[in-house]
């Protein structure tokens, strides 16, 4: 059995709860580049796939159980105001209805600060104020028409720059400034400024970015005496058990949250929502299952989006591009509530990504009647890089440098927060290497014989705070009589194809062909707890975990063949599903034949995530180029190709880290070009919650993208040597976008996303005045 | 979506019937549904709530073909976007509309959307399709377009609403100067499309005259001149399925070295497809030239009057109309 140590937890900012941490150590030696892997670092094609393309996996959307509701919910039509009176009758007498809830007839529960499920204050429009259940999703849509609510209209703000006025009106009785500003200060910025021989100095705004997963929010919630079964598309099972049973008053094992397939959360997805306890209620009124799914204009207005920015910018360097001061001054929108799930630290990459002894950034969220912001696929990071990686640009032209040079100039080695090491110094290098390689950068662009098109090349770097992965997160593994084992954790896969990753994992450490695993993930009632999948973690939170089972189990069968071989432990080994005795390759045996041998028993063990490494820091890094045209007459940009390098450490599936490459830097394109929530400040209404004026990018609008792999392992931050991938490849796409615009056009776009509108106001501003600045 | 009743008649003649749009009372009492791609969308977000669903869309006595006689073409009301994109009749002899259908929606779209239901399309303003928002053109008093996000909206100010018209083949049509034949409990009418549409005005607020009682029954598209060319140009804010920007449909005749006719439409600048009839002037018998296009397209636009967001347009539109035009008059135009 493991050996457990508790240790006082040192508890990050905001956090409360336990006061403890338990720290099991893996005991086992973490893969290097030297190590002979077999099954990890192949491209195996996804375990669910069949099931996938075969239309037989079961999204949560596809729960239909016998005597199954539809919910649709109430949502404000106004911006701010208070209700003064709901009337349900006539929605609880309307066909087919069984259930219809709202203030009046559920328990006060605890939401978003110092709200509740249903508020008598409605701060968006679409925040929820009732729901029915009813024998169809139409007849639902039919009682909701007939609830009667009595509004008083309050004034609101939509923007930033309305929220901070003094006379702003307030979205929350406190004010409309969101939780404590942060501030950071290192050296003396305003003495790295001074001495300085060139400051830029920028205003950037960026977009609210909607993440319109392809599979919107949903849950089916269903009652079996006291307990309750949720099917939840979530990226977070076991946060959504914990939440749900202590909003509901419940015990957490009377709550079985299941999710097996879903098709994207991009962050939106990591914290329970108020559908999920909306429909747990509807189905314990009408006593009869209850499917909830939010629209997509639903999802749009309230659940979730990136927070809008504004960043104030100045960088100071010495003539050789040594960075003397990194400032920034930012303003983020988190919408009408905090969810908890923002995690949007817009500062953080001016604070590590550059080496620079002067920095500060200060950092404020304001509120506005808007939905709230969650977490959106590197969460303030993508924020961040369109103002700084642009900046940088500028400061690189200023100073007559190449950007790549300007950016190995001022290579961090160390984290400066906490003056640690990095567990891979080398891997932004490794990717301005790969990448600027790959792409020939610094080789002429060829323009277009037709003047009015011209092409340009743009750089962008990035660090990333998350893809380290962390404890707890646990895994149990069994090795059957014949040979083959049952894996089984509690994480989810959200879409990534981490099943297939993990699982690669565990085959690797056991010794077992891919095919002889069996592995189990989304369900909290047949699995051991694991966190959250977001921050890029799944795969190095759960690979260790795995890994350490795996050697557990691995050990015993050594022990078993050593006693059915009658050959010492240290000669055995286990490889391709055969237990091998070194320098005697004639009595090599199947493992299934060793495990006959003492059948019925099997061999089990449960493996958990060790700590990361104190005495350093990890990180994830990368670099994308990206070269495009723009039409000067009709302000039509075309991406022609982008090449991207992170690292992302040992690189476990090859197919399945470039499909995340790909996923992420087609979010990008959209953030650069054409994803932007359009708001009416008079009405405060989201005129664009929809995929037809909301433009995410089609096939046609994604370029080449090529994926210049580094690859190289990071043995210290675990076991497995690998790192996240998922949020990584988004962060650079739209400043290394933009910063190829100013190479065509000569003009800097400092607000996004580049439209046409933009483009074109831009080109038209130059004609007129000759300035190089866009407006936003 | 509002409950409805459903049916589906044999005969032009009794679809004209069930419409039985003389109740003026009752307007919203029948309407027709043939790819349903706009009727549908409408209906979901209750903003239209017909009775009663006329099914058309296998009515044997409407047309769901392309015909070609001496007169020149005869659409059916029924033909799919696709039809049209991909018929050999059209592709060789009105580009125009082939290349405006295939630059519509998406595939599958297209598929089921017919040019009937494109040309009595609802208009795609955010303002007007947002449910909770009474626009003037649902109703109310006024436009909220005009002081708010109008990025996407008209250049031309002919009517309380700014809407544009999101029709990419009625653009094309109109430069091909096709006409429409209507047939109502009154019998049938033959409207060339500039009177079909008609910016909407308080008494009606809609973008074609069409009567309650009358469906399309075919779009005629006269025969021109041999050797006329055609072709039509969409911006939009990313490469496909998004309702354009702006988009340009010119037809012209070449005579020798001059422009014997020139017609010139642009969609996505106001309520109604724009017939840019200045800019035909300046062309038609003229040399072309680098100058002369350039004179049409600032002609096409002189009277634009851009709202607060939309200014960017003029460009965009100027820059198309000048590319079709010297697409068009390029002595290697192909097929020329």
């Amino acid at each position: 059995m493991a050996k457990l140590h508790i240790e006082p937890k040192q508890s990050e900012e905001g956090e409360d709860g336990a006061e403890f941490q338990v720290v099991e150590d893996e005991g086992i030696l973490a893969w290097d580049a030297d190590s002979e892997l077999l099954v990890v670092g192949q491209s195996y094609p996804r375990l669910e796939g069949r099931e996938k393309v075969t239309g037989r996996a079961r999204y949560s959307s596809d729960v239909r159980l016998p005597g199954q509701l539809y919910a649709r919910v109430l949502r404000s039509p106004y911006p701010h105001a208070r209700i003064r009176n709901i009337d349900i009758t006539k929605a609880e007498q309307s066909p087919g209805v069984h259930a219809v809830i709202c203030a009046a007839n559920v328990p006060r529960i605890a939401w978003y600060e110092e709200s509740v499920l249903f508020d008598a204050t409605v701060r968006l429009v679409g925040d929820e104020i009732a729901a029915v259940a009813a024998e169809s999703d139409e007849l639902a849509q039919d009682a909701l028409r007939l609830i009667e609510v009595d509004y008083e209209s309050l004034p609101f703000v939509t923007t930033i720059e309305e929220a901070l006025r003094p006379d702003a009106p307030k979205v929350h009785d406190g004010g409309n400034i969101a939780g404590e500003p942060t501030t950071y200060e290192r050296g003396d910025p305003e003495s790295g400024l001074h001495e300085a021989d060139v400051v830029v100095t920028g205003d950037f705004e960026t977009p609210c970015a909607l993440h319109n997963a392809f599979e919107s929010h949903g849950c089916t919630a269903s009652w079996e005496g006291d307990s309750l079964t949720l099917w939840d598309s979530t990226q977070a099972i076991f946060v959504v058990r914990q939440q749900v049973a202590e909003k509901l008053k419940m015990p957490e094992h009377r709550v079985r949250v299941i999710k097996q397939h879903m098709g994207g959360g991009f962050g939106a997805k990591q914290i329970p929502w108020k559908h999920d306890v909306i429909a747990a209620l509807l189905s314990k009124q009408a006593g009869r299952p209850v499917q909830l799914l939010l629209d997509r204009e639903a999802e749009n207005m309230a659940a979730g989006n990136r927070n809008p920015t504004r960043q104030h910018v100045q960088l100071g360097a010495k003539r050789d591009g040594t960075l003397t001061a990194i400032v920034a001054r930012i303003e983020q929108s988190a919408g009408a509530y905090r969810t908890g799930g923002e995690a949007s630290n817009v500062s953080g990459t001016y604070q590590t990504l550059y080496r620079c002894p002067n920095v500060r950034t200060e950092q404020t969220a304001v509120y506005t009647n808007t939905g709230p912001a969650v977490a959106f696929r590197a969460p303030g990071h993508v924020e961040a890089a369109f103002a700084l990686e642009q900046a940088m640009d500028e400061l690189a032209r200023a100073l007559d440098l190449d950007p790549v040079a300007l950016r190995r100039r001022n290579y961090a080695e160390v984290d400066q927060l906490e003056d640690k090491p990095f567990t891979l110094p080398e891997g932004l290098r490794l990717s301005y290497d790969r990448v600027t390689e790959t792409f020939g950068w610094g080789e002429r662009t060829a323009q277009p014989a037709d003047s009015v098109k011209r092409r340009g090349v743009g750089f962008a770097a990035h660090d990333w705070s998350g893809g380290t992965g962390h404890p707890p997160g646990y895994a149990w593994i069994e090795l059957n009589s014949d040979g083959t084992a049952d894996v089984v954790t509690g994480t989810q896969d959200i879409g990534t194809g981490a099943r297939t990753g993990l699982a690669q994992v565990a085959a690797e450490e056991l010794g077992l062909p891919l095919a002889n695993i069996a592995f189990q993930l989304g369900d909290t009632a047949t699995g051991p707890y694991s966190p959250v999948s977001s921050g890029s973690a799944t795969q190095a939170t759960i690979g260790p975990a795995l890994r350490a089972a795996a050697a557990d189990v691995k050990a015993q069968l050594l022990e078993v063949a050593s006693v059915v071989l009658e050959i010492g432990v240290g000669r055995l080994s286990v490889r391709d599903g055969r237990v091998l005795v070194d320098g005697d390759t004639e009595r090599a045996i199947a493992v299934g034949e060793v495990m006959q041998k003492i059948a019925p028993h099997t061999l089990q063990a449960r493996g958990a995530r060790a700590p990361n490494p104190a005495d350093m820091t990890i990180r994830t890094f990368g670099a994308q180029c990206v070269e495009l045209e723009v039409d000067t007459e009709t302000g039509e940009i075309t991406v022609l190709r982008i090449v991207t390098a992170h690292d992302c450490g040992r690189i476990i599936n090859p197919a399945l880290v470039d499909s995340q490459v790909v996923g992420g830097v087609t979010q990008g394109v959209g953030f650069a070009l054409s994803e932007e929530r359009i708001v009416d400040t008079r009405l405060g209404i989201v005129l664009n919650a929809n995929l037809e004026e909301y433009h995410v990018p089609t096939v046609a609008d994604v370029p080449v993208i090529e994926h210049a792999r580094v690859g190289v392992p990071d043995s210290a931050a675990n076991s497995t040597g690998a790192k996240g991938i998922g949020e990584p490849p988004l962060i650079p796409t739209a400043p290394a976008i933009a910063n190829a615009v100013f190479d065509a056009i000569g003009i800097r776009f400092r607000a996004g996303p580049l439209t046409r509108q933009r483009v074109l106001a831009a080109l038209a501003a130059r004609e007129t005045n000759g300035s190089g600045e866009a407006d936003s | 979506m509002k409950p409805f009743d459903f049916a589906r008649p044999d005969t032009i003649a009794a679809a004209v019937a069930l419409l039985d749009g003389r109740d003026a009372s009752r307007p919203n009492r029948s309407a027709l549904l043939a790819g349903g791609t706009d009727l549908l969308t409408l209906m979901k977000a209750d903003l239209y709530a017909p009775e009663l669903l006329i099914d058309i869309k296998r009515l044997a006595e409407l047309d769901n073909r392309i015909e070609e006689t001496a007169e020149g073409l005869t659409i059916g009301a029924l033909v799919t976007l696709s039809q049209l994109e991909d018929d050999p009749r059209i592709q060789s002899l009105v580009p125009a509309l082939a290349e405006a259908a295939a630059l519509a929606a998406t595939p599958q779209l297209r598929h089921m959307a017919t040019i009937g239901g494109n040309l009595l399309q609802r208009p795609r303003c955010w303002y007007f399709r947002k449910p909770g928002i009474h626009c003037w053109l649902k109703g109310g008093d006024d436009c909220p377009a005009r002081q708010g996000e109008n990025q996407l909206h008209a250049l031309f100010d002919v009517s309380p609403c700014v809407a544009v018209h999101p029709s990419d083949p009625a653009t094309a049509l109109l430069a091909l100067a096709a006409s429409v034949r209507l047939r109502g409990a009154a019998g049938e009418r033959e409207l060339p499309l500039a009177a079909f549409f008609a910016p909407p005005t308080d008494e009606r607020r809609q973008e074609t005259v069409i009567g309650n009682d009358e469906l399309i029954v075919s779009i005629q598209i006269p025969a021109a001149a041999p050797g006329t060319r055609s072709t039509y140009l969409k911006a939009m804010n990313r490469k496909v399925w998004a309702f354009a920007l702006a988009g340009v449909a010119a037809a012209i005749h070449m005579d020798g070295n001059r422009i014997a006719q020139a017609r010139l439409a642009l969609g996505g600048v106001a309520p109604v497809p724009w017939r840019a009839e200045s800019a035909e002037q300046v062309l038609t018998g003229a040399e072309p030239s680098p100058e002369i296009i350039a004179r049409a397209a600032e002609s096409a636009l002189a009277s634009a009057e851009p709202l607060a967001h939309n200014g960017y347009k003029i460009p965009l539109a100027k820059a198309l109309v000048r590319r079709a035009l010297t697409r068009l008059t390029a002595p290697a135009f192909p097929g020329a």
